[in-house]
């Protein structure tokens, strides 16, 4: 995906990614999670996304930016040694938290039964425990959440509409990347 | 807070108030809101001295303790602020300061009236005034001595606003500042004294002191005490911070009647009294070897002044020290009794002085007037009668406070009575020697010739003091709530042997000292006949045994050396190292977030980066475990 | 090992990662930027389920809805900002946006 310079190329692999991400949950005998991973993120973001590239009319990333410049080759070569880094390290955390419970390998058994509210909710297949645990333990996040969606969405909406002001102070200044006037943003 | 005494401590601060800030530029009224303000307290603190009813009068301790306002908490620390008339322990002895402080101050404000009436700065004046009396009557009637300290500072304050009032000469605002400045020497002695007594005691007020000092009086140290009593050294100016009074009488004259002679100075035995169960027989016996000192060498200071003023100023100094020394013996009723009578004899002096300076153009030098008592006779007369009290001339108020000093003197402590002794001859020598060159004789100046009686706004408070300085020693003639600070110690004195033997010694004394110096003095020129007589005498009386020198000396020589080198070091570590330093410090860390902060979308990314690893590296324990 | 373990989920999650962060370090598209984040965040969704199938308790997978939530809300004020500032600059590209330095 990160390799495709063109953004939709980018996208449709994205999409495989995430359900492949939806598969490995349902390996996971999550899957309420992974219907909703499909249906969120393939469903909703991407089309998002895609709708977004079709609109600005990005073209595959070429130009004067696309050659790797030797600041990116160095700059790429900085993050592989960091991702190197992050894989060990993870893979040391997992030997010592799966040495913690000393059943490596053991997956327990999953009931179908819910615990009581608070206490510690078993792991289950069911979407009804899964309902009861936001429901009762999660109650407060749940709500926070739905406030942060609420506001993403006026966010949103204010965002487009300032797109018209925007516009009328581009014909007068003048698209010009680099520099900005502070005091027409402001307006 | 008993009601009446809230009003008492407010009007002269209203009246200060109002004058201080409404009234700057019409002196007139100044002058008469603050007299007013005057007769108020005057009226209302007799009121509160007579009408003692038995339910004013708490029963125990416990219920002082639960009244007044928590002034200040910090921590543990608790200053509970009350003031009260009613304190057990103290009762009759702030009665007696309070009646002092209100009499003579009011007289002093009526005497000011005319005395300040050309004065262009009246209104500060008499808010200077006002101020005085809040602070006088706050030490009065403070129930403990961190409140006691607030006012002890007030009062320095406005001695200090009022020593300046002719601020533009140079002696009033160097003698101002050195007042300010010496007082401050023995008000640090005084905060050390507090913080010590809070942390052996655990509490600063006077009445729980008392009960604790009464429950276990070995946890007296002569340490606390002393320190205490560096704030009456100040504020007394007894030795070795005597230095600030003789000077302080740049200030105007009733001034000088009012917060230098009469009730200020005298706040210092005061305190001693009010403290005097947290003195050890060690203190006790170092205050009255201090106060008798103080009284021979002041008697020898004035002895070669020619200045009016100071002469008085050091006589002050001699009387503060007679007191001291009484409060030293352990009779205190008897030091609050010289506190009172002195207050009246010397500030009718000091008023007498002030009126003949009035008229006289503002002449101070006694060898420059003489022949005044034909010329002002009431002011003559008045001001003999104030000489003759303090000379302790037979039944005359100062016979019977001093001669009970030396009385108690003579049987307690033999080397205190030789040298108390000697300064009464002293003092009955130099008043004298006062009267006779002043007032007798020929005028010898054009001034002092043309010089008329003061009007009677003056005389009237002069005469008023007159008539008590005569008659204030007769015991009959106090009241007897007023009486009851003085009553028992004077009857300890009164008990004691040698009684015909002082009286005759106390003759002698005021006798000798008036003809020696009617001898000496009787016909003087412009100049001091002693410095042909007895040169050597004379200079060495006439340098004050060289303290201003050594104070300079100790000033330029030593502690500026010492100020500069803790200039150097403060510049060094606290202003360099730790200002600086801590500045560099944060500079230092800027650099380092500045440099982090790259502008690129990309660098962030990498912080990120670094975030997560060190957060995965702490995870998978390669900082320790957790 | 016969059988998948939460290790091998562990494994998986930390690729996706780092190729989320390639993404996002080696991008200039903005649009990119965004998708690698996603991509980011699914990493850590898998290992989370993975820990709470592992030990048997729910809050990972519970996390996991609220991370999800956050996701979608982020992409849609992302996108929107995005767009907001294609029409103001013409360029998605992140090496243009640099206006906070100096």
């Amino acid at each position: 995906m990160i390799l495709s310079r063109n953004p939709v190329t980018a996208a449709m692999f994205m999409i495989l990614s995430l359900v492949g991400v939806a598969s490995l949950f349902v390996l996971l005998e999550a899957f309420f999670l992974a219907v909703l991973q499909v249906l969120v993120y393939a469903g909703a973001v991407m089309v998002l996304f895609l709708f977004i590239i079709m609109l600005m009319d990005v073209g595959p990333d070429s130009g004067k930016g696309a050659k790797l410049s030797k600041k990116r080759i160095l700059s790429g070569f900085i993050a592989l040694l960091g991702v190197g880094l992050l894989t060990v390290l993870t893979l040391e955390y997992s030997g010592v938290a799966t040495v913690a419970t000393d059943s490596a390998d053991h997956w327990q058994d999953v009931t179908e039964e819910t615990s009581a509210a608070g206490a510690n909710i078993v792991f289950s297949k069911s979407v009804k425990s899964f309902g009861y645990g936001l429901f009762t333990k999660y109650m407060l996040p749940l709500q926070v959440a739905g406030f942060l969606l609420l506001a993403a969405m006026v966010g949103v909406i204010v965002l487009s509409k300032k797109t018209d002001d925007v516009d009328a102070h581009n014909k007068a200044d003048g698209p010009s990347p680099g520099t900005t006037n502070p005091q027409s943003e402001e307006a | 807070m008993d009601i009446t005494v809230g009003t008492l401590l407010l009007i002269p601060f209203v009246s200060a108030a109002t004058i201080l800030l409404f009234l700057r530029r019409n002196g007139k009224i100044a002058s008469y809101v603050s007299v007013a303000a005057a007769g108020a307290i005057l009226l209302l603190s007799l009121q509160i001295i007579f009408s003692e009813t038995a339910s004013s009068v708490p029963e125990s301790g416990d219920t002082i303790a639960d009244s007044g306002v928590t002034w200040l908490e910090i921590a543990d620390f608790k200053v509970v602020a009350d003031f009260r008339i009613d304190d057990p322990e103290a009762r009759n002895e702030s009665k007696a300061l309070l009646f002092v402080v209100s009499f003579v101050g009011f007289l002093i404000h009526v005497f000011s009236l005319g005395y300040m009436a050309d004065d262009a700065g009246k209104a500060r004046y008499f808010g200077g005034l006002s101020i005085f009396m809040f602070s006088m009557l706050g030490i009065t009637l403070a129930d403990n001595l961190v409140l006691i300290f607030v006012f002890w500072e007030l009062v320095g304050f406005s001695s200090y606003m009022l020593i300046a009032h002719y601020f533009h000469t140079k002696e009033a605002s160097d003698a101002s500042k050195k007042a300010f400045i010496v007082n401050r020497v023995g008000d640090f002695g005084f905060l050390i004294g507090i913080v010590l007594t809070y942390w052996i005691f655990g509490t600063v007020n006077l009445s729980e002191l008392s009960q604790l000092m009464a429950s276990d009086p070995a946890r007296a140290t002569t340490g606390i005490a002393l320190a205490l009593a560096c704030g009456f050294i100040g504020k007394s100016a007894q030795f070795p911070l005597q230095v600030w009074l003789p000077d302080a009488m740049a200030g105007p004259t009733p001034v000088s009647a009012l917060i230098h002679a009469a009730t200020m100075v005298a706040a210092g035995i005061y305190l001693l009294a009010r403290i005097d169960f947290l003195f050890t027989s060690e203190a006790l016996s170092f205050i009255a070897l201090l106060g008798a000192a103080m009284g021979l060498y002041a008697g020898f200071c004035a002895l070669v002044q020619r200045d009016i003023k100071k002469i008085l100023a050091y006589s002050t100094l001699s009387q503060l020290g007679y007191m001291a020394a009484a409060f030293g013996l352990g009779l205190e009723g008897v030091a609050l009794f010289h506190l009172a009578t002195h207050a009246f004899f010397k500030g009718l002096m000091f008023l007498g002085s002030g009126s003949v300076i009035h008229s006289c153009h503002h002449e101070q030098d006694i060898f420059k007037m003489g022949g005044l008592r034909r010329r002002m006779p009431i002011t003559a007369n008045t001001f003999l009668i104030g000489v003759l009290a303090i000379s302790g001339v037979n039944f005359l108020s100062g016979y019977f406070s001093k001669d009970a000093i030396l009385l108690g003197a003579y049987n307690l402590n033999l080397p205190v009575f030789v040298v108390l002794y000697l300064g009464a001859i002293l003092t009955a020598f130099y008043m004298f020697r006062l009267y006779w060159i002043a007032f007798c004789g020929e005028p010898r100046s054009k001034h002092v010739a043309e010089a008329h009686e003061s009007p009677s706004v003056m005389t009237g408070p002069l005469v008023i003091l007159a008539v008590l300085s005569a008659f204030g020693g007769f015991e009959a003639l106090w009241p007897e709530t007023l009486f009851a600070a003085f009553h028992d110690d004077l009857h300890v004195v009164h008990g004691m042997p040698g009684h015909m033997w002082m009286v005759v010694l106390g003759t002698f004394a005021w006798v000798a000292g008036a003809l020696g110096s009617r001898r000496l003095y009787g016909q003087v020129g412009n100049e001091d006949p002693l410095i042909e007589k007895a040169p050597a005498l004379f200079q060495l009386c006439y340098s004050k045994l060289f303290f201003d020198e050594i104070y300079n000396f100790y000033v330029t020589s030593i502690q500026q050396r010492v100020a500069r080198i803790l200039e150097v070091l403060e510049l060094l570590f606290i202003s360099g190292l730790m200002v600086r330093g801590s500045a560099g410090v944060a500079g230092l860390f800027s650099l380092i977030g500045k440099s982090l902060y790259l502008g690129r979308i990309h660098g962030y990314a990498f912080w990120f980066l670094v975030g997560t690893v060190a957060f995965l590296a702490y995870a998978a324990g390669w900082f320790g475990h957790f | 090992m016969d059988t998948i373990g939460v290790q091998d989920f562990l494994i998986v999650s930390v690729l996706l990662f780092s190729v989320g962060f390639l993404g996002v370090v080696l991008r200039r598209n903005l649009l990119l930027v965004l998708m690698s984040l996603e991509l980011m965040l699914n990493a850590v969704n898998v290992a989370l389920v993975a820990f709470s199938r592992h030990s048997a308790n729910m809050d990972g997978s519970l996390f996991v809805f609220f991370i999800m939530t956050v996701a979608a809300a982020e992409v849609s004020v992302g996108l929107a900002l995005l767009v907001a500032l294609y029409k103001k600059r013409q360029s998605v590209f992140s090496e243009h946006l640099t206006m906070l330095k100096n």
